[in-house]
């Protein structure tokens, strides 16, 4: 009886005001005001298709598409030109029966070799933001959470023992890394030590010492980040990736390690104001776990914004890798991406220009749909700059 | 509203500013046709720029372009690849030898072994030669004169390498009291003297020397070292090969100071200072000494038998009243420098050369420009072309426009340019076999290729021609072995090995690897698998590398590639010698000095034989050819070296690629014939593929000149 | 205000130390050598590698080269091991050639960004904000190399003029006024590649700007009392708008370190960006790590400026 009435109650209160729309309809309703985002949206779900089929298409031992078969006889051929039947043997003659895109200087088909791109261009761009948000949302997180917390001296101790054995460790001196890593163990056990005198309310001199506050998590965050970004982040890159042997692992995780900077900051931001907000002294107060907290309350609020900009970083970090690849420390054979496509077809623009068009135009409407895109959501998502109509 | 007004008027401004300095600028034409000036100036354009300018210290390609125009050496090769006389206007190669007298061995025909008496054995011997057999005739008629060197005691110290500990060094005081020993002038280089000697000597004559009992050290030292030490200060025989120079007179250098021997020796010192650090040094090493005879003749004592060593003598001549401590103290005073650590390499100098060569440094604009003036007082005459330019271009595709546009004559054409510009009316192109090679090296160290049969299967596998044609549009040519083709020393009689795929499978076979149902080759159940590397930043090893894995995959090999930066190439695979197969290439100098990259003693980490090629008859041969002043020998040598590597093939060996070149029709050369009439000639390259060898006779005319066909 | 500047220049100066320990061992801890060492060529034996590291101080443990380096750079010493040049010598020429760059890149970047950004804002989702948004995405979606290549085939063919290089090549002997003009045509088109991307996120940021402004009750009571419309977009709303951007000219001054590496190597512009690249090819340390400090320092010196100018120009904000 009592449940019903509580239920009219409410109807009554919502029915004069406008229907309710779920909170992804609402947001529907403004991202489709926006055209040229729905455009970008579009491209990015065929880019996406594109990429699974390239995936399908041009893997294993005999794939539908091969984007590594060497034709020489059928080399810089233009787009759309039958393959010259008389002259390749017959596990050379393409599936399609045509070149769509044409061939390169090696005869390879540039149709098969896009696909295949459009697969490993994709993931680049998606493991590395993918690696820049992960490390965004742990530090900022971090950051933004336990921010004000101090760093005892117990506890710099422990860290600062447990660098010096891996160094000396790493150095090949077994002992006194083994001895300074004992000393980090034993730092630890005075610690639960202390914290158990303390509860005991007997603090000594040395007890205080050891618990003395020096700086907050927030300060050494923050302050790595500030370190990070005093390395031009393409010359990181740059240096990094020269110096690395160059493997399209290498090429994700350094783009990705040289840019989570922005996300850090963002998430710090977000989580300083969302710690202050009701839901999450609510939340404090019923006693949940700083964990649960975290994982269930915060960050699925903070990380709207950070998605945002990370379709754009999905983008930038395409731009990045074919930057790499003109330089020639892209992603290497026999990986074709469209940024390695673009700069080994640059020698022959005069020759055969749709080497350099074809990828050239194709990363251009790529990561113009994936800025669009992203624009489009961060207009959405920002009630600040939203229309007040 | 102000405020509006100047954002909109701001950039309008900035625009027109912008945009009509367009006005201003020389076209193209402008630039090059309608500039008469152009036609004096030959412009080159490199990718990088120079680093130093100091042919002792200079390693880079950029520098030792400039460095050849502004230093001369003592000589050089000419068209035939002969070597020519520049600085120098004749040389002589003599020999010293020596040999102790062996008090300890029975010598044929004396009753007791006294200097004297092997003297007049010798003597003897030379006088009444018809006893023996022609080569020993030959040697006897060698021998100019037979002198004695008294015995000698003398103390010295080492450092040596502790053998238990790389890094450290140990201090050993040498006694050495040496027996006499007899010294044999020879009008040639004879490597088989000992030999030949040992005829009359006795066989053990030379070998049963034992030095170590005329050496004594404090503290003592192992078996090896005091072995190491006997060779090097009592060895049993010693060749001395001479070269003494005889200067041109009256060569000056640009700023007038005239050329002497002085200046030569000056120069050899430098490359040998220590705190000088020049790459060169190791071609000076077996150099003793170098001698100022007088100021226009020099001689040159080698330490040991070392036919390349000739060559190294190309190297500038470095003035030295520019460049001695005196002149280099002053520089440091003048700059504020600490005199102790003030070198050459910190010197003014090498940002402002001054040589002897045809051009005269003038100005060097860093990344951006270096520009010559002709030297008027060249001995030989002086250049046609007024001046020479370095520019700096570092894209191809740029320096390519510029060239069409006539702002550049010549710049790195590619393959693929060169197809399409071949034909063009403007143009004149050139092509020649060049001195380096491309190969696949396998590390025979490693299963599979400690085989050769697998070796030679992978060779047959790949379709070289196809490469050649396709990759090189033809600007390539087969090579079978190490030597460069163009020499004597490359052995044409090898056949290329043939494009057989089938015949690698029945090769593998042989050899246990036999394709299981899915295609891949197997030997036990493994599959044959390895990777193949090279460095990035190369087009045509990258399309090496695809080609070399697709054409493998045709027989059922597993091959994986991966592209390197040079450096981590380098020293992470290569000098660990942690690869299967890589793809690379040699530049070769003319000499065929094979020591470093073939012998077996170079097999170890950071040495250059890192396939780990092994094999007791090259080895030996590669010694003999080191010690060869005779050329048909050499040559002999040469030809039985390669068909044993050929056969061995640690190496498929690829092609020489051929260099191009593309040129203005409207530069020729400019002769004079006997009665002083210009005379105009068609560029073309030498035998040997130098088509800039008459550089200093080229010139741009306005209008191309007709040649009779 | 005194404690802020003191405690700001204290935390400067250690995370200053921070970036050289870690620049220092990442250049370090990487695999290769300078090429001086170039361990493929024939000619080197093991004794002059061992020369030239001892040269070079590569023989000693890292913190002993990292005391050595340092030291030489505060006295001024560093030398390039390329061709011995002073370090500080080499940055300073090369600086000098990218400045013109930056200056008449930031020049069009701040220039045409706020016409256009404001534009938007005003008439926004009108034909002109969509183009402009169209435009500024596509501009920072071009790969920047494919552009400049098109650029220059463009120009060249269309115009028969050079493009590439810092002027005309052989110039140097005709009037000083030609010559300007000719550096100006010379700045124009690698200036403008670098600046694109700037142009596109500025102008972005100007309109979202202008968009918050524009969306406050002052700028309403503005319009509402009746001034006119520019009166009230270009007096209340753009002053406004105009705080978050005083900061940023504090975040430009690292870009003068910066210089694009491939847009230098394409225009032959013999430029900072170019320099560092090929010191990193060759493992040139010391001018790496000359370069990577001060452009650490002046990132610091740029955040600093723009917390100062925070300050200056908000007086709500106290740090």
């Amino acid at each position: 009886m009592e449940h019903t009435n509580t239920d009219m109650h409410d109807n009554q209160l919502d029915e004069p005001l406008a229907p309710k729309r779920t909170r992804l309809e609402e947001f529907w309703r403004l991202f489709k005001q926006n055209r040229l985002a729905i455009a970008g949206m579009v491209f990015f779900i065929v880019f996406f298709f594109l990429a699974i089929a390239g995936f399908t298409l041009t893997r294993g031992n005999t794939p539908v598409l091969d984007p590594a078969l060497v034709r020489l006889q059928d080399k810089l051929r233009p787009p759309l030109t039958r393959p010259n039947l008389e002259r390749l043997r017959p596990h050379e003659i393409p599936k399609l029966g045509i070149y769509i895109f044409g061939t390169d200087d090696l005869g390879r088909d540039v149709f098969a070799r896009m696909l295949q791109g459009s697969w490993v261009s994709l993931t680049v761009g998606f493991v590395a933001v993918g690696i820049s948000v992960l490390i965004g949302i742990f530090l900022g997180g971090i950051a933004g959470y336990y921010g004000s917390r101090p760093i005892r001296i117990g506890q710099l101790l422990v860290l600062a023992f447990l660098f010096t054995g891996v160094v000396l460790l790493i150095n090949k001196l077994i002992w006194a890394g083994s001895v300074v890593l004992i000393g980090s163990a034993v730092c630890i056990l005075i610690s639960i030590q202390i914290k158990k005198a303390a509860s005991a309310k007997s603090r000594s001199a040395a007890a205080r010492l050891w618990n003395f506050k020096t700086i907050s998590i927030d300060t050494v965050v923050m302050r790595f980040v500030d370190i990070m970004l005093c390395f031009p982040s393409f010359f990181l890159i740059l240096t990094v990736v020269a110096l690395l042997p160059a493997s399209i692992y290498n090429i994700m995780i350094v783009i990705g390690l040289t840019t989570w900077m922005g996300a850090t900051r963002f998430v710090r931001a977000e989580f300083l104001s969302l710690r202050e907000q009701d839901f999450v002294a609510a939340a404090r107060a019923l006693g949940l776990s700083n964990f649960r907290i975290i994982f269930r309350h915060m960050i699925p609020n903070a990380v709207a914004p950070v998605l945002v900009s990370a379709t754009i970083g999905i983008a930038s970090a395409i731009l990045t890798e074919a930057g790499l690849s003109f330089l020639g420390f892209g992603v290497p054979p026999p990986h074709a991406t469209w940024g390695n496509i673009l700069s080994d077809g640059k020698r022959f623009i005069f020759d055969a220009p749709w080497l350099t068009f074809v990828p050239g135009i194709a990363i251009l409407i790529i990561v113009l749909s994936f800025n669009l895109f992203g624009e489009g959501l961060r207009d959405v998502l920002n009630p600040k700059l939203r229309e007040r109509n | 509203m102000t405020t509006k007004r100047i954002l909109i008027l701001a950039p309008l401004v900035l625009t027109v500013i912008l945009l009509q300095s367009y006005l201003w600028v020389p076209t193209y034409e402008e630039q090059a046709k309608g500039n008469p000036q152009r036609l004096h100036q030959y412009i080159n354009a490199s990718i990088g720029d120079a680093a130093i300018l100091n042919p002792i210290l200079s390693a880079d390609s950029a520098s030792s372009e400039i460095t050849d125009k502004v230093f001369e050496g003592l000589i050089d090769r000419d068209e035939e690849l002969r070597f020519r006389g520049r600085l120098a206007a004749s040389w002589d190669i003599s020999e010293e030898a020596f040999f102790y007298v062996n008090a300890a061995t029975d010598v044929p025909g004396l009753d007791q072994v006294s200097p004297r008496a092997i003297i007049d054995l010798i003597q003897a011997a030379r006088n009444q030669k018809a006893r023996f057999s022609a080569e020993l005739q030959k040697t006897l008629d060698n021998i100019v004169t037979v002198s004695l060197v008294s015995a000698r005691t003398e103390r010295v110290t080492e450092q040596i390498r502790d053998p238990s500990d790389d890094q450290k060094t140990q201090k050993i005081d040498i006694t050495i009291s040496a027996p006499a020993r007899i010294k044999l002038y020879l009008k040639t280089v004879d490597q088989d003297l000992f030999v030949h000697l040992s005829q009359i000597l006795g066989k053990n004559y030379f070998n049963s020397f034992d030095g170590a009992k005329f050496l004594v050290t404090t503290p003592a030292v192992g078996t090896d070292q005091l072995n190491a030490l006997v060779q090097k200060f009592l060895p049993a025989v010693e060749h001395n090969p001479i070269i003494e120079f005889q200067l041109r007179p009256d060569v000056k250098f640009h700023d007038g100071h005239s050329v002497d021997a002085h200046d030569v020796k000056f120069t050899y010192d430098a490359i040998m200072h220590p705190r000088n650090l020049s790459p060169r040094v190791s071609s000076y090493e077996p150099v003793k000494e170098v001698l100022v005879i007088d100021p226009l003749t020099v001689r040159v004592i080698y330490k040991r038998l070392y036919s390349p060593a000739i060559g190294s003598w190309a190297m500038g001549i470095l003035p030295e009243h520019l460049l001695n401590d005196a002149a280099l103290k002053k520089e440091a005073l003048a700059l504020g420098k600490d005199l102790q650590s003030f070198s050459m390499r910190q010197s003014g100098f090498n940002r402002h050369p001054i040589g002897c060569g045809p051009f005269v440094f003038r100005e060097w604009v860093s990344d951006q420009y270096i520009f010559l003036d002709r030297f008027d007082e060249y001995w030989e005459g002086p250049p046609h072309y007024e001046k020479y330019v370095f520019r700096v271009i570092p894209d191809l595709l740029t320096q390519e426009m510029e060239f069409y546009a006539g702002t550049i004559d010549s710049y790195g054409v590619q393959p693929h340019q060169v197809k399409r510009l071949k034909d063009d009316p403007n143009f004149q192109s050139f092509s020649g076999t060049s001195l380096g090679f491309s190969y696949i090296g396998y590390n025979v160290r490693r299963k599979p290729f400690g085989d050769r049969r697998v070796r030679q299967a992978l060779s047959m596998a790949i379709d070289v021609n196809k490469i050649i044609e396709y990759v090189l549009y033809n600007q390539g040519e087969r090579i079978t072995g190490p030597f460069p083709k163009q020499t004597d020393f490359y052995n044409p009689s090898i056949e290329p090995v043939p494009y057989d795929p089938e015949g690698a499978l029945k090769l593998l076979a042989e050899a246990g690897w036999n394709r299981n149902d899915q295609g891949w080759l197997e030997k036990n159940g493994q599959r044959l698998q390895f990777k193949l590397i090279t460095n990035n930043g190369n087009d045509i090893r990258k399309a090496i590398l695809a080609i070399a894995q697709d054409s493998w995959k045709q027989i059922g090999i597993d091959v994986r590639t991966d592209l390197v930066e040079w450096a981590v190439f380098i020293q992470e695979r290569v000098n660990k010698l942690d690869f299967d197969a890589l793809v690379l290439g040699w530049s070769m100098g003319i000499d065929p000095d094979l020591y470093q990259i073939w012998h077996s003693s170079q097999t170890g980490y950071n040495q250059l034989n890192f396939v780990g090629f092994a094999n007791n008859e090259a080895d030996d041969l590669i010694i003999k050819i080191r010690q060869e002043y005779n050329h048909a020998q050499l040559v002999e040598y040469c030809h039985r070296l390669h068909d044993i590597i050929a056969n061995e093939q640690p190496y498929t060996f690829l092609f020489v690629s051929r260099w191009t070149a593309i040129l203005d029709k409207r530069i020729v050369i400019k002769e004079f014939d006997d009665q002083a009439n210009i005379a105009y000639r068609k560029i073309t390259p030498t035998k040997t593929g130098n088509y800039t060898f008459h550089f200093n006779k080229w010139i741009k005319l306005a209008q191309a000149p007709e040649f009779a066909p | 205000m005194i404690s802020f500047i003191g405690r700001s220049i204290v935390q400067k100066i250690i995370t200053l130390f921070f970036v050289s320990i870690v620049s220092f061992l990442i250049i370090h801890l990487a695999p290769g050598e300078p090429s001086q060492v170039d361990p493929m060529n024939p000619k080197f034996t093991r004794e002059m590698v061992e020369r030239f590291r001892e040269e070079f101080h590569l023989d000693k443990p890292l913190y002993r080269q990292y005391l050595y380096f340092y030291r030489d750079l505060f006295s001024g010493k560093t030398i390039s091991w390329k061709d011995n040049q002073p370090a500080f010598k080499k940055i300073w020429e090369r600086f000098l050639n990218s400045l013109p760059l930056f200056i008449v890149g930031t020049i069009l970047t701040w220039t045409i960004s706020f016409p256009v950004g404001i534009r938007s804002a005003i008439f926004r989702g009108g034909i002109y904000d969509r183009s402009a948004t169209f435009f500024s995405y596509l501009l920072i979606s071009i790969p920047g190399f494919f552009f400049a290549y098109i650029l220059i085939m463009f120009v060249v063919n269309q115009f028969h003029v050079p493009v590439i290089g810092m002027e005309t090549f052989g110039i140097g002997e005709t009037s000083g006024f030609n010559r300007i003009m000719d550096r100006i045509w010379h700045l124009l088109l690698p200036s403008l590649l670098g600046a694109t991307a700037g142009i596109a996120v500025l102008s972005r940021f100007v309109r979202s700007q202008m968009l918050e402004v524009e969306g406050q009750d002052y700028v309403r009571t503005a319009k509402a009392k009746g001034l006119a419309p520019d009166q009230v977009h270009y007096k209340h709303a753009l002053r406004n708008a105009l705080l978050p951007f005083v900061t940023m000219f504090g975040l430009i001054l690292p870009g003068l370190i910066g210089g694009s590496v491939i847009i230098e190597s394409i225009f032959a512009w013999p430029g900072m960006g170019r320099m560092a690249y090929e010191a990193i090819l060759a493992r040139d340390y010391p001018i790496i790590l000359t370069l990577n400090f001060v452009s650490a320092v002046l990132v610091l010196i740029g955040t600093f400026i723009s917390d100062l100018l925070y300050m200056v120009v908000d007086p709500r904000i106290r740090l």
